[in-house]
């Protein structure tokens, strides 16, 4: 084997120093910076899908929060109408009540009343007619008012027997 | 052997088919860097999806052997060397010319006494890294980068390791075996080829030869591989200070 020469060793370094320069200075850069550049690029999606999902995972979050809210506010809310239903129905009866026994009352006092007035009314006319007829029988007029007295003393007497 | 023409020109021997195979890998390595890299888009495509490929490969190499920060440094010095010496094996294997010489050419070199039975074989392109002096060029350039990278970061841990004698032997059996790697990996594979090409019939080794042309491919892309991994490493380990 034989040496091919320093001269050859010198071309040959001065050749790849020359490559070396060409590629890195020329041919390389739009590779590389395309490269950076999509590393760049790749980073920001990664990152902004990581952002979109924790967006995405605090909105289902807040909305689930949202429903509970929302099915205790109705339920709260059924709850309420139940009880307002219930008080409601207990006035409404009680009131009914009140008023059918003031009823009641009422035509109570009334017969007693209409009672009392139609007793009264009879014992007059029982008196009158007694009167008539004790006239008829005595053939004299008696004082109308001293005979009303009588029968009255009379009745009642027969009223207390009773 | 194959002999190669040669100009001795102020006391410099130049071997002009190393020269012609190292201008050849060279223009080949920058038109496939030049082309792959000029219509870049995000999404790589064709020769750029391929040169990427590369820049993957190599950026490997260097993170492993640096720190991030220097390892980007470094990347274009190692793209450029393992696509240098890529083309520089493939180069004997796919497109060696060789040619019988029958009369002496002494401003080439082609003397007489080079001769055996009257003809010499002439080499006019082959591999440059199956040339032992090529190799070693390369190999003795990157050990003196790497003392040179070494004694500019630190000088002190650079020479630290010195003061055991054996170091010495390290220092020098590095750029021999980074060298002889190469040399003797490419050199066997055209040796190979040349015999089975010259010395046999050729219908009886057409196959062989299609087989080995495969296997030269594959090595001398390993070998290059290897070549940039050790000389990142031999650079690597004197920055460091091992």
């Amino acid at each position: 084997m034989e040496f091919s020469g320093f001269g050859t060793s010198l071309v040959q370094l001065l050749i790849f120093f020359v490559l070396l320069l060409l590629v890195y200075k020329k041919a390389l850069p739009p590779l590389m910076a395309t490269l950076n550049e999509r590393t760049k690029h790749i980073e920001n999606q990664i990152t902004t899908a990581e952002k979109h999902r924790a967006d995405a995972e605090k909105l289902v979050a807040e909305q689930k929060e949202l429903l509970i809210a929302t099915r205790n506010e109705a339920k709260e809310m059924i709850d309420r109408a139940k009880t307002q239903k219930e008080v409601e129905a207990e006035k409404i009866m009680s009131k009914a009540k009140s008023e059918a026994e003031r009823m009641l009352a009422d035509a109570k006092k009334e017969i007693e009343l209409e009672k009392v007035k139609a007793l009264a009314s009879l014992r007059e006319e029982v008196g009158a007619l007694s009167v008539q007829l004790a006239e008829k029988l005595v053939g004299e007029s008696l004082d109308q008012k001293k005979q009303a007295n009588l029968v009255n003393a009379y009745l009642d007497q027969v009223g207390r027997l009773q | 052997m194959e002999i190669t023409p040669k100009v001795t020109v102020a006391g410099l021997t130049f071997d002009l088919t190393i020269i012609l195979a190292t201008l050849l890998a060279s223009v080949v390595v920058y038109g496939l860097v030049y082309f792959a890299t000029r219509k870049v888009s995000m999404v790589p495509r064709g020769l750029q999806a391929g040169m990427e490929m590369v820049v993957d490969l190599i950026r490997g190499i260097t993170e492993m052997t640096y720190d991030r920060k220097r390892a980007e440094k470094f990347v274009a010095f190692s793209i450029t060397l393992f696509l240098f010496v890529l083309v520089a094996n493939q180069i004997g294997v796919i497109l060696m010319i060789a040619s019988e010489v029958h009369s002496p050419i002494p401003a080439l070199g082609i003397t007489a006494d080079k001769f055996h039975d009257g003809a010499a074989h002439v080499a006019w392109l082959k591999s440059p890294t199956a040339d032992i002096g090529f190799a070693f060029t390369m190999a003795i350039a990157i050990a003196l980068f790497a003392n040179y990278m070494g004694i500019k970061t630190s000088f002190s841990n650079w020479i630290k390791p010195f003061r055991n004698p054996l170091h010495i032997v390290e220092e020098l059996a590095k750029p021999t075996t980074h060298a002889m790697r190469l040399w003797a990996n490419i050199f066997a594979g055209e040796i190979l080829i040349t015999i089975l090409l010259t010395k046999f019939n050729p219908l009886v080794t057409a196959l062989p030869v299609g087989v080995w042309i495969g296997f030269s491919l594959f090595v001398g892309m390993i070998q290059a591989y290897i070549f940039t991994v050790l000389a990142n490493v031999y650079i690597g380990q004197k920055i460091s200070g091992h």
